[in-house]
């Protein structure tokens, strides 16, 4: 049990030789998945990071996967950060390791973000599939891949498109008042990506090393190198490293995908 | 939440048992949950978890286990075959007997868990068994999930066995021809509509499958 008053369920893999000069290893929730992750994915991914000399930490936050809910007035977001700092600490203290590399898909990936603004322990990122607001050119390619699809077309005179919501969003987030903070966004809020934009800027100013995985397009990010368009700052510095993974969907279905993606974050981690 | 270890050092299963909220007089109860396999696993465990609580809070010691190669437990997912599956289960069968100190416990299964369950439970340690769900041999089965034989869970536990159907009409309708043409008499199998737990949308909505649930820890007070 990890966190304050042992709330959190957790695994902590650790390598056989109890070494902990490599930096740790903390894999977050995507969503609600509890800390196995889609197809075993984490599992999978600790064993052979732990075997490659690092400790690795996955864990439920509050009320997701074993965890026990909290009783608080904190909002879900500065919930999970806490949790983060609660975990980061405990495996500081129990293991000795002092440096940490924060592992995300989705939401997961944008905790990631948040967290590592402020968090001078954290040295590296590894985001797959980060929210990405959209940009002209993700209209653009968003229209294009549709245009030749009846069933689009049909959604679109229907007001069922998915494109037309995200226009309108767009349209209101600009329209309405901006929330002050982040207490009352979610992390898909539109209005939430200039805050996620500054903790892209603050990770980077700090030389924080990032590997950002991109699966194949979809209404999530419809270009390669949208992050770069979305949140130039992440580039600041030279310390983002893109990949994609064309052939993968979201939550990585298949073994070939499942393991070359822990291949390539192993092989990041020796270099830095 | 308790986690824990159990099995052989060669076997290691990973366990959550939760403790009864407070025990009812001068009786033991103890539930063990079989959850589905592949990625049906991850989108039911929130809704088991739920169950598992609820339980807990009617006076049931709960554990809830994945099988070797399956979660947080040891081996690779081709470890699993279906020999290996029911030795799990009574495993954890035998762990949850003595930590619950009860001389039998209550089997739930949902999915290819259900088939699993009815395939390894036994009255000699089963008290009531609930299948949650169960896939039907027309329908496709996982890898190491068991052939449903409806009969023999109901020649052995009769009206200790609850099936709950929660998808839709007609999947109830094809099990209560399955069981119809068992034994006329008897009559197990519910149709519950709820939201599939086990299915992608419960991780996107969040939705949890209440009908059922609630009618579950109804039927096992």
């Amino acid at each position: 049990m990890l966190g304050k008053n042992g709330r959190l369920v957790g695994i902590v893999a650790r390598p056989s030789d109890g070494a902990c000069d490599l930096p740790a290893i903390v894999i977050l929730n995507t969503g609600i998945v509890h800390r196995v992750g889609h197809h075993r994915m984490y599992v999978g991914m600790s064993r052979q990071l732990a075997s490659a000399g690092h400790t690795v930490v996955r864990f439920d936050f509050s009320g997701i996967g074993d965890s026990v809910a909290r009783h608080d007035d904190l909002s879900p977001i500065r919930a999970c950060l806490s949790e983060i700092k609660e975990v980061l600490d405990g495996i500081a203290d129990n293991y000795g390791v002092r440096r940490f590399v924060l592992v995300g898909l989705c939401s997961g990936a944008d905790h990631a973000v948040l967290y590592g603004r402020g968090d001078p322990r954290v040295e590296g990122l590894v985001l797959m599939d980060p929210t990405l607001p959209p940009t002209a050119r993700y209209y653009f390619h968003y229209v294009m891949q549709r245009f030749a699809n009846l069933r689009s077309w049909f959604s679109v005179a229907t007001g069922r498109s998915g494109l037309l919501h995200l226009v309108a969003s767009h349209l209101l987030s600009q329209v309405e008042p901006k929330a002050t903070g982040i207490e009352r966004l979610a992390l898909q809020d539109l209005q939430f990506s200039p805050y996620l934009a500054q903790c892209y800027r603050a990770v980077a100013e700090r030389g924080v090393r990032m590997l950002a995985v991109f699966t194949s397009v979809s209404v999530r990010h419809t270009y390669h190198k949208q992050i770069l368009d979305s949140f130039p700052e992440a580039s600041a510095g030279g310390a983002l490293r893109l990949e994609y993974f064309p052939e993968s969907d979201h939550v990585f279905s298949t073994p070939s995908a499942r393991k070359r993606l822990s291949r390539l974050i192993e092989s990041w981690l020796l270099i830095g | 939440m308790n986690p824990l270890y159990l099995g052989t050092a060669a076997r290691r299963l990973f366990g959550i048992h939760e403790p009864a909220a407070a025990a009812r007089a001068g009786r033991v109860r103890a539930a063990l949950f079989c959850y589905p396999l592949g990625q049906e696993y991850i989108y039911a465990h929130r809704s088991m978890r739920h169950l598992a609580s609820k339980l807990a809070s009617s006076g049931f010691q709960t554990l809830r286990f994945d099988y070797f190669g399956t979660g947080d437990s040891g081996g690779e997912e081709s470890d699993s075959d279906e020999y290996g599956l029911q030795c799990d289960v009574r495993t954890a069968i035998e762990t949850l007997k003595e930590i619950a100190q009860a001389p039998k416990v209550t089997l739930i299964g949902l999915r290819a868990g259900a088939n699993i369950a009815a395939k390894a439970a036994s009255p000699a340690e089963v008290e009531r068994l609930i299948l949650w769900d169960p896939i039907l041999a027309t329908q496709q089965l996982p890898a190491g999930a068991p052939v449903l034989e409806i009969g023999t869970a109901l020649d052995a536990f009769a009206d200790r066995l609850l099936i709950v159907v929660s998808e839709n009409r007609e999947t109830y309708d094809e099990f209560h021809k399955a069981c119809a043409a068992h034994s006329a008499q008897f009559n197990a199998i519910e149709f519950i509509p709820s939201p599939c737990p086990w299915q992608e949308s419960a991780t996107v909505t969040g939705a949890l499958p209440v009908p059922a649930i609630l009618r579950m820890q109804q039927w096992l007070q």
